[in-house]
Order: C-alpha cells, then structure tokens, then sequence
C-alpha cells in the first residue's frame, strides 16, 4: 500500500494574489519548481488547505500548487461571501495559473473540490493534463438534503444528528441549510459562532469511517470554523451556483477526453458513493476506483493509497 | 461494563475481540407442529441444565445455521434455535400461508412450553431483532433478558430505505442489479413489483425474482462483501422461502396494526434487561432504529461498533454479542 510522501514544511515559494477589489487569495508551491504542474484543491468550500495536502504527490515529479479559495484559509477577508461564487473561483484558479506561468495542470480535488475541479475542467478543458477527483459531490440538490436535510447521513450518524437538528427551532426545520444560513449571517456574533460550531460538529462526525476524536474535540473551538461554515452554507443555499442540478453531469461531454481517475470510499456516508457511479456512467471513459473500507476523509489509508497511486501514474 | 444512558463506541483498535463458541451439534431435535399446515424444526444444544435461550433468525424466511449455536457459552447455557414457518427445515417451504408475526411469536410460545422452559432469554438481529421485540411485548414475562442486534422496526421509512432509495445511494452498483428485473413503469414501487413476481404461477418467474433480491441483500449486508454470503443468498432453495417471506411481510407492512408499532410498544418491555448491538455502517438496517429504539428504551445497553456492518458476523459485532450473553450468563 502506498501511503503520503514525507512532510514538506515549507514551499519553495509562496503569495497573495489579489482576485478582485476585495478578495486575495494565497497560494505556495513545493516539490520540483521543474515538476509537472498539479493543483491541489481543497474541499469545503470554505475549508482552506493543510500541509498534509502537499503529501499526496511526489515532490521529485510535480510541481505542486496549493491554495486558499475566496475567504478561507489565508485568503483574505476572512469569511467573507461577497463576490464568492463557483466561477469566481473558477476565474481565480485561470488567473493563478497564468501568474505562476503554467500552461496547463493536473487538477486534483476532493469533495466540493471534486465539484470545483469539474467546474474548472469544463469551463477550461484545454488547461488540464488529467483529473483525480475523491469523494464526488456534483451540488445536486438531493446530495445537499442528504446530508444537511436528514435523507440520508443521518440514518447512520442519528446520534451526531441530534446535535445538528437540536441546534435549529422545530418551526425552521423544513430547510436546515436555510436556517444555518440565516445565523451564520447573523448580526450577532454569538448567534454567528454557536451555529458555526453546530455546523463542524456535524462534519466532524460523519467525514471518517472511524471517529476522530481529535476532530471532534477541534470541531468544539475552532477559530476557522466560523468562515468554513459560513462558505459552505452560502453555496448550499445557493445551489453551488450551478446553472442546473445536472451542469456538472452534462459537462462531462466537454471533458470526456481527459484521463481522469474518480476514487470513492464505500463508505462515505457525506458523499454518497451513488454521485460517483453517476459521473462513472455518464463518464465511463474515467477509471473509477472503490475503497471498500473507507469513508469520505482523503487520509484514510486506502483511499490516500489509491490518490498517490493515481498521481504516481500520471507522472510517468 | 456501563448499563443504558451513554452508548459505548468500539472499533478494531481497541482490546482483542471475542470470538464464537466452538462448533457444537444439538443434543435433541424436533419438528413441532403449529398447524394444520405448518410444521416447524427446533434442536437444543448447549446444557440441558443451563439458562434457556433462544435464537431468533432474521428474513423474516432466512432459517437457522448451526453457526447461531455458537453465540452461547455451551457450559452454560440452554440454546434453542427453531426455523419459523415456511423457511429453513420448516414445511412447507416458502409458504405464506398462516404466516404472520403474530403466528410466529404463538409458535415461540407453543415451543417454549413444548421444551418445559419457564423463561428464556431472546437473541435476534435483523427481523429477528423485530420478532424478538414482538414477543417480547406480547409475553414480557417469559424474557429474561433481550439481546438484539442490526434493529429493523418494521416502519414504513425502514423498508423504503432498503428496497426504494437509501441503502442505493451507498450500493449504487448492486442496486443496478436489484432494479434490472423491474420495468422502468414500475420502479416507483419495488416490493410490490417483487411481491407480483414472487407470487406468480410460473416458478421460472418466481425464482428469477427471488434470486436478485435476495442477493441485493447478501451483497449490503456486511461492511467488506462477503462472497459465501453473497453465493448462500443466490442458492435457489433459500432464496425463494427467503425472498417470498420477506416481501409477503413487507407488503403486509409487518401485520403491526397502525398505532400499535414496537416503538409504541416499549414500556411493556422496559423492565427487561436489554443490550442493543447496532454497526455503524449497517445500510440494510440503519442506526437510526437503534437510536430511536434506544431513546425509546434509555434502560437498555446500546453497544455501537464503529466498523461494522448489519452481519452478525461481523467482527465488531460478534464480540458485543458475545460478550453480552456472557454477562446475562454470571
């Protein structure tokens, strides 16, 4: 089994690009200035990148690009949620890449990075070498009532879900994400933070196969929880500002001729393992890979095993 | 050891985990007769001194497997295992006929005096973890103690999680095989699309059908699938009492008259000893049953195994099961 490369602790290299009148975002560089070019890009949205995302490709081969999407992470103003939307972010990735003098790049994301490197791919398919996507979420609105709506993940996490429900009134909880929203974008920073916290409690929970006390315990007092929480429910709210529940399937025609490969826990019970055998049917041109004892996180074993194995392959 | 309020957590990377009793064959067997037309098989293994319990099998059509004796300390306790009506060495095979939940904890009683037994204790995961709850609320005061696992409670949500939309979303690609025997115009509702073909007059028909459904649920039923398990549930034999009797239930929503469902049910029980074993990742019963019951009955044991399935077999599973009827057996 493979597992991560050694620790980068620090980038060859490192900034903070400004994106618009408001918004920077902060990106660094690390492994083989020479390398193959590959951008990392983080889940959420709003849950900004980690050293650790640095392992998952071999610093001898790549070139590897990290950064903090609109508002999380470095990126600066900190949770802010003006002028954040998929194709900003979509136009802050083109607009890195062209300051980093990239022609083109690997694409590999997880989660809502999955959902944003699809978006990426199809806005931008010619500046793509391939795609490694984990834990697929395409933004349709029955993956959101899944998880955050109590369709599906809280018939295996009832006991955590208490918690998440417990936190919203009985009148408002025929749309949760909507009421989170409604305190996350509170006045009152008490209201912002108390919901902020109910939020990642719930994520804590359910993103490992096994329970991750450390998680947990961060997930109680935690100073980005606020702006991940923020982003994340802006965007469920707001559809992932997708201009259909399917975009995302139906642009698969724009990006078939990429090799891509879709990794997938069977466990994942955020993500669903029945939105990556969507993409694998509309897509069967992508290898799909299962990982029969795995959740959602990229870190379990099996799964972190067949991410460094994909991009391993790619760098040959 | 902790009783009821805060449920315990387990995974692999904690203590060593218990295993199953040695194999061990019945001391007496029986076929006892509970109608004009059924028959049902029992055995007794274990002590014939020891504390009576009885196994209660899932499906509801999934008959015994001498495998079920070795939940029990042998030394110790009395084990009887019996097929209910229509499955297993039961007779007749695959028959619906007088077969509902309440003729199933009548046969439970009919045994139990049948045996000279005054109470026992009643060990059942799955539908098995349902019928032991039925019997256990309409006789509580032949129940020792409760040991239930993998919990289904037979509502309406519980069935259209496994056979319409849930469990898919997790078995996306074995799903596609439980939907390839049903047109497309009558997907909308499975069991009863799977009820017309196993009840049809043309056996090819019947066993066709019984065969992809039983085999969705081979497949679901263990965190890392099984292949022996998935071959037993494809055997023509079993799958065609197994399939029949479980859809015939399911329609029948459980014959548990609206209002008078388990969880309505539980101060009858609430007195009784009782351990709750429940798998993290069981996508055939979900945890959302345990939880409920739990909060219903806060008195019993709720034991979660974080890397577990719905099988009884599995690892984290089987020592929460065994290390509870140790308990109940000091």
């Amino acid at each position: 089994m493979k597992s991560l490369y050694p620790e980068i602790e620090k980038p060859n290299r490192s900034g903070m690009f400004r994106v618009s009148d408001l918004h920077q975002v902060y990106w660094e560089e690390s492994g083989n200035p020479a390398g193959k070019p590959v951008i990392f890009v983080h889940g959420g949205p709003g849950a900004g990148t980690n050293p650790r995302q640095r392992r998952f490709f071999d610093p001898t081969k790549y070139r590897i690009v990290l950064f903090d999407q609109r508002g999380c992470g470095q990126s600066t103003p900190n949770g802010s949620l003006e002028d954040n939307t998929t194709w900003h972010l979509v136009a802050d990735m083109e607009a890195i890449r062209t300051h980093l003098g990239i022609e083109k790049w690997q694409v590999f994301g997880g989660s809502w990075g999955s959902t944003l490197s699809l978006a990426y791919a199809q806005t931008h398919p010619e500046r793509v070498t391939e795609l490694v996507l984990r834990g697929i979420f395409l933004a349709r609105k029955a993956e959101c009532n899944w998880l955050n709506q109590g369709n599906g993940t809280s018939a295996f996490y009832p006991d955590a879900w208490e918690g998440y429900l417990g936190h919203i009134p009985e009148t408002e909880r025929h749309d949760l994400a909507r009421a989170y929203y409604r305190r996350l974008t509170s006045e009152d920073p008490k209201v912002q933070a108390d919901a902020a916290r109910a939020w990642a409690l719930w994520g804590a929970h359910v993103w490992t196969l096994l329970r991750d006390e450390a998680a947990i315990a961060k997930a109680h007092d935690d100073p980005t929880a606020l702006a991940t929480a923020r982003i994340d429910c802006h965007y469920v709210v707001n559809g992932c500002f997708l201009e259909s529940d399917s975009a995302l399937l139906e642009g698969v025609k724009r990006i078939r001729h990429i090799p891509a490969t879709i990794i997938q826990g069977r466990y994942d019970v955020g993500c669903p393992m029945e939105n990556a055998w969507a993409l694998h049917r509309a897509w069967p041109e992508a290898e799909l890979k299962i990982v029969p004892d795995a959740g959602h996180s990229a870190f379990e074993p099996g799964t972190a095993h067949e991410l460094v194995d994909a991009t391993d392959r790619y760098a040959k | 050891m902790r009783y009821g309020h805060r449920p315990m957590e387990s995974s692999a990377n904690q203590a060593p985990r218990r295993t199953f009793y040695p194999e061990i064959e019945p001391y007496q067997t029986g076929r006892l007769k509970v109608s004009n037309t059924h028959e049902i098989y029992w055995e007794v293994s274990g002590n014939p001194q020891g504390k009576p319990a009885v196994f209660v099998h899932g499906g509801p059509g999934g008959g015994t497997e001498p495998k079920q004796r070795r939940f029990f300390d042998p030394k110790k306790y009395r084990i009887v295992l019996f097929d209910q009506r229509g499955c297993g060495k039961s007779t007749p095979h695959a028959s619906l006929e007088d077969n509902s939940t309440w003729h199933l904890v009548a046969d439970m009683e009919a045994l139990r005096s049948h045996l000279g037994i005054d109470k026992w204790q009643v060990f059942g995961g799955s539908w098995g973890s349902t019928l032991a709850l039925a019997y256990a609320q309409t006789h509580p005061e032949r129940v020792t103690e409760l040991v239930l696992r993998g919990i289904f409670l037979l509502r309406k949500w519980e069935i259209d999680w496994f056979y319409q939309h849930g469990t898919s979303a997790i078995y996306p690609d074995a799903w596609e095989d439980y939907l390839a025997p049903i047109p497309e115009n009558e997907r909308h509702d499975m069991v009863h699309a799977y009820y017309k073909r196993l009840t049809s007059p043309d056996p090819k028909v019947q066993a066709e059908a019984a065969k992809a459904w039983s085999v969705w649920e081979g497949r679901t039923s263990c965190l890392i699938p099984n292949e022996e398990l998935i071959s037993k549930s494809a055997g023509d034999t079993f799958a065609i009492a197994f399939a029949r009797i479980e859809c015939h239930y399911f329609v029948n929503n459980g014959f548990f008259e609206p209002g008078k469902g388990l969880l309505d049910r539980v101060d009858r029980i609430r007195h009784i000893p009782g351990t709750i074993v429940q798998g993290r990742y069981d996508v055939v019963c979900p945890m959302e049953s345990a939880w409920a019951l739990h909060r219903a009955w806060p008195e019993a044991d709720l034991r979660i195994a974080q890397d577990a399935g719905h099988s009884a077999f599995e690892p984290g599973i089987l020592h929460e099961l065994i290390e509870a009827t140790d308990r109940y057996a000091k």
